[in-house]
């Protein structure tokens, strides 16, 4: 067993676990935070990803024993059910997301972006979702809800987006 | 005469000036209600608006539970051996090693099905393989274990015997028909349907000029992102609840019961939000392995299924091969059309009936066309189950019919744009089946996407402006 | 997953005394990034029995000068190569083709040593630095050794390291830094591609003749391991530099290619992209080389 200690959407939390647990499986099967889904298990679709120390990685891709010591930040610990961050707030508004699946890695990969980059271009927002795949919604109205969110973010206006 | 339906101004984007600005409260949860009800006719209004939807919420809060999001106390893990081989007999399946595996719970094979056929039309498919292997993708066995882990390894020491046969992998080889029978005896043609419409010879003999042309689609996968999942448990009066990511739950109702040979209302499946079906999970899969698997064990048990697994294991779109012979006048006027459609129906048949049924029906194009001949099969390969995706037959036909028009059209010297507007439908035009057609807008569609586009003719090809 | 012993190294040092106690009597992997050994031990029956975690060894992330060149320790992972000022600087190809890798969620993860590790034949790393002649340092329980990146790699996932080594760092030997060099990928997608072909050309010009001095390219995609160019290369040393001349090497670069027919592409098309790609590659060090020499450096080898 292999004993790991994190920093956990804020707070402190430990587990001992076999050593091939991945970081996805700690969160969904120790923690029951299943909002990092498994896609595909092998990193290609990005439904696994959290903000391991300030970067987006595919949680199905790192072992327990290489978070130990670390801070995670994941969905859940973006906001609660009264206080919205900006991001869901316009994911919500603008329906950018249809069956939801892949919208906990897409919203991660997005806030992500947004703590380093926050007033990124159309090109930046695709390239910083490139490793999270979507089937249902052709990504568009993700990358308006982003634009929208920097916006917040910058605390400017959120320009009106025309209809189809 | 119908009238011209009314096209309503689309009204503005759902405006909520509070969310748009920054610093402002979180707003409650409230449901979309301004609905405008349409009058008759009317186009909706709905087309072209946005909509939030109920669920998005949820959704960005990473709090919508999925199937596999689930977990019951005392749960086990069931993964499912494939057999990894187009086409065999199976001699033997043994067990024994993996049933004394620590950890392994219960392990079942086909002939632990009281009833092993289902299919939303023809029964052909088993739930587990139990004489015959139609395609490598087939379950030949079920381990219930209680860890993932130990059920993928218990998978390793089933050992199954296969007597391979050759199998059959073109569709054209399929339907011939000396081609032996993949569910023999029957032979490989298991869906045939005929158009027929006026006097399709007589309209080549008058045509100025006649095209052929043939065309393949591919097989396609649904990719949803949300693999399949499944979790069967009993209660204490002999009644199953399956939670599954089945779209169709009254057809999965009656195909579990008719497996497990108890009554539809010993049957109860539950099914929530999905993480993306697009046809790929209309009929059941490992569910009544599943409630079998519960049953011995008297624990919940669940399943997901590989990445893999989705596109080895699960419905895939059929793959066409489609030939035209149309005949049309020196202006691109389209007086006979005949078509042979080759539906590739992979192992089993699932919804191919639907999509021969549509593919037929759909392959002459929006086209008035007096002199039709329609003739589509499909047979079985031993290939990945083919059934439905999104379209059903329609997106391969639309390829090989707008692929054929702009050959018709380069050829003849004509603009594409125009032939297509000599042959389209119009208001009450007659379908291939003699359907009478309404709200028909080819052509101000085919105008306006022009006009968008920026074509201007034939003589400025691919120089057109964006929109 | 199959289970497996876990070890975490806390540098260099600890990872080959580890490697060292485990290689002999199990089958010991080492784990950097996790991005191509954690997917290939998803799905696989047989996995090692200790896995060795080299991630934390801070010693094995620096990107330096050093008396034998630029130095790149074997953990940096792409994104620190895409932000690193003295990569951009010396090398944007290497930034070029950190930036092809998979998606950002795996460039944050993966790592150059991984990388070239890994050692499939299509991998983006491989041909610039093969393209400046990079030398890789090997750390194994007798010390260190060095061995020519053109030797390092015997087949589609084997390189001359034995189980009780791992790669250590990457080295840009002195006379080639800032040498103008371009990266190529043509994939089937712009993100998340494998590479049909990739290529990576670098060239030092005679700006008195205009031709090509020491031109170097490395094919990746198009032979069971990453390949220089060697008759393409012969064609241009000493060759006036014009459009012409590299379209022609380009030409030649397909008799070093020997690529295969697989369900992404036919050896046919893989043959036409080296042609393609290498005069592109080549156009793109040209323009590198110009800018720089309006910059002030003179585009000619350091003595």
């Amino acid at each position: 067993m292999v004993n790991v200690t994190l920093k956990l959407n804020g707070e402190t939390r430990s587990a001992s676990v076999p050593p091939e647990t991945t970081l996805l499986r700690l969160l969904r099967d120790q923690f029951n935070l299943t909002g990092a889904k498994l896609g595909c298990d092998v990193g290609d679709c990005g439904a696994c990803t959290v903000i391991v120390d300030g970067k987006p990685v595919n949680s199905c891709l790192m072992l327990v024993g290489q978070v130990d010591g670390r801070e995670i930040l994941t969905i859940e610990g973006l906001a609660t059910a009264d206080h919205l961050h900006p991001l869901q707030k316009l994911f919500e508004h603008f329906g950018s997301l249809q069956c939801g699946f892949c919208g906990p890695g897409v919203i991660m990969s997005a806030k992500a972006l947004l703590d380093e980059n926050p007033d990124p271009s159309t090109q930046e927002i695709r390239d910083a979702l490139g490793g999270n795949l979507c089937r249902c919604t052709g990504y568009t109205k993700m990358i308006e809800a982003i634009k929208g969110a920097s916006c917040i973010l910058r605390g400017e206006e959120v320009p009106a987006v025309k209809s189809a | 005469m119908a009238d011209k339906p009314k096209v309503v101004d689309k009204p503005d984007v759902l405006q909520r000036p509070d969310i748009l600005k920054p610093q402002a409260p979180a707003p409650l949860v409230t449901f979309p209600v301004e609905v405008v009800v349409p009058e008759g006719r009317q186009q909706t209004p709905a087309v072209g608006q946005r909509a939030s939807r109920a669920d998005g919420r949820l959704h960005g809060l990473g709090q919508t539970k999925y199937i596999d999001d689930m977990y019951f106390p005392n749960m086990l893990f069931a993964k499912i051996k494939r057999a990894g081989i187009a086409s065999a007999l199976i001699k033997s399946i043994d067990t024994k090693e993996a049933e004394a595996m620590p950890g392994v719970i219960a392990v079942i094979t086909g002939r632990d099905i009281p009833c092993n056929s289902f299919g939303p039309s023809l029964k052909d498919q088993p739930v587990l393989a139990d004489t015959r292997v139609f395609h490598a993708g087939d379950g030949v066995a079920a381990v219930a274990a209680v860890s993932e882990q130990i059920a993928t390894e218990a998978l390793e020491k089933i050992k199954v015997e296969y007597e391979p046969l050759t199998p059959v992998l073109d569709p054209l080889e399929s339907l011939k028909l000396e081609t032996p029978g993949i569910h023999a005896p029957s032979a490989n043609i298991y869906g045939h349907k005929i158009i027929k419409k006026g006097d399709v010879e007589k309209a080549f003999a008058e045509s100025d000029h006649i095209f052929e042309g043939s065309f393949r689609t591919q097989m396609v996968e649904h990719v949803p992102l949300e693999p399949y999942a499944c979790i069967a448990q009993w209660d204490a009066n002999g009644r199953v609840t399956i939670y599954s990511t089945l779209g169709r739950i009254t057809l999965g109702r009656a195909d579990v019961g008719r497996t497990l040979g108890i009554p539809m209302s010993r049957v109860r499946i539950v099914a929530t939000v999905v993480g993306g079906n697009f046809g790929g999970k209309n009929e059941i899969r490992a569910e009544p392995a599943l409630a079998l698997l519960s049953k011995k064990t008297g624990r919940p048990v669940k399943c997901v299924y590989t990445r893999v697994e989705e596109f080895t294991s699960s419905t895939t779109r059929h793959p066409l091969i489609m030939d035209y012979k149309t005949g049309v006048t020196k202006q691109g006027k389209i007086l006979g059309r005949k078509i042979r459609l080759v539906l590739d129906g992979g192992a089993y048949c699932s919804w191919s009936e639907t999509t021969l049924g549509k593919a037929c029906i759909l392959s002459a194009g929006p086209y008035n066309i007096e002199n039709l001949h329609a003739e589509a099969f499909v047979v079985y390969t031993n290939k990945t189950m083919t059934g439905a995706m999104r379209g059903f037959g329609a997106p391969q036909v639309c390829f090989a019919y707008e692929s054929h028009m702009d050959d018709i059209a380069h050829t003849l010297g004509i603009d594409p744009l125009e032939i297509r507007l000599l042959n389209a439908f119009d208001e009450g035009s007659l379908s291939p089946t003699s359907q009478k057609l309404h709200s028909v807008v080819v052509k101000e569609s085919l105008l306006r996407a022009a006009k968008l586009f920026g074509w201007n003719g034939l003589g400025d090809a691919g120089s057109g402006n964006g929109a | 997953m199959k289970s497996f012993e876990f070890f975490a190294a806390k540098d260099s040092n600890h990872a080959v005394t580890l490697l060292a106690q485990h290689a002999a009597n199990a089958k010991v992997k080492i784990i950097a990034g996790g991005t191509d050994l954690l997917a290939d031990l998803k799905f696989t029956a047989h996995g090692p029995d200790v896995v060795v975690d080299i991630s934390r060894a801070e010693d094995l992330k620096n990107i330096t000068m050093t008396d034998q060149g630029l130095s790149i320790g074997a953990l940096v992972t792409h994104t620190q190569i895409m932000r690193s000022p003295l990569i951009r600087q010396l090398f944007p190809a290497l930034v070029d083709a950190a930036h092809t890798i998979g998606a950002v969620q795996t460039r944050n993860l993966g790592t150059l040593g991984g990388n070239l590790v890994t050692a499939v034949p299509s991998m983006d790393s491989g041909p610039t630095l093969m393209a400046l002649e990079a030398i890789v340092t090997i750390a194994g329980n007798g010390g260190r050794r060095q061995v020519p990146l053109s030797e390092f790699f015997v087949g589609p996932r084997r390189t001359v390291l034995k189980p009780d080594e791992l790669l250590a760092e990457i080295i840009i030997p002195k006379q080639n830094l800032g040498k103008p060099t371009h990266f190529l990928k043509f994939g089937l997608r712009k993100g998340q591609a494998l590479a049909l072909v990739n290529v990576g050309a670098s060239f030092w010009v005679d700006w008195d003749k205009n031709t090509f001095l020491a031109p170097r390219i490395a094919l990746g995609a198009v032979a069971p391991k990453v390949i220089r160019a060697v008759q393409a290369e012969a064609y241009l040393e000493g060759r006036t530099i014009t459009p012409e001349t590299m379209a022609e090497a380009g030409r030649v670069a397909v008799n070093d290619a020997k690529p295969i027919s697989d369900f992404r592409a036919s050896a046919e098309y893989r043959r036409n992209l080296v042609a393609v790609l290498t005069k592109r590659a080549l156009e793109g060090a040209w323009a590198l080389a110009q800018t720089k020499r309006l910059e002030g450096s003179n585009g000619k080898r350091n003595a």
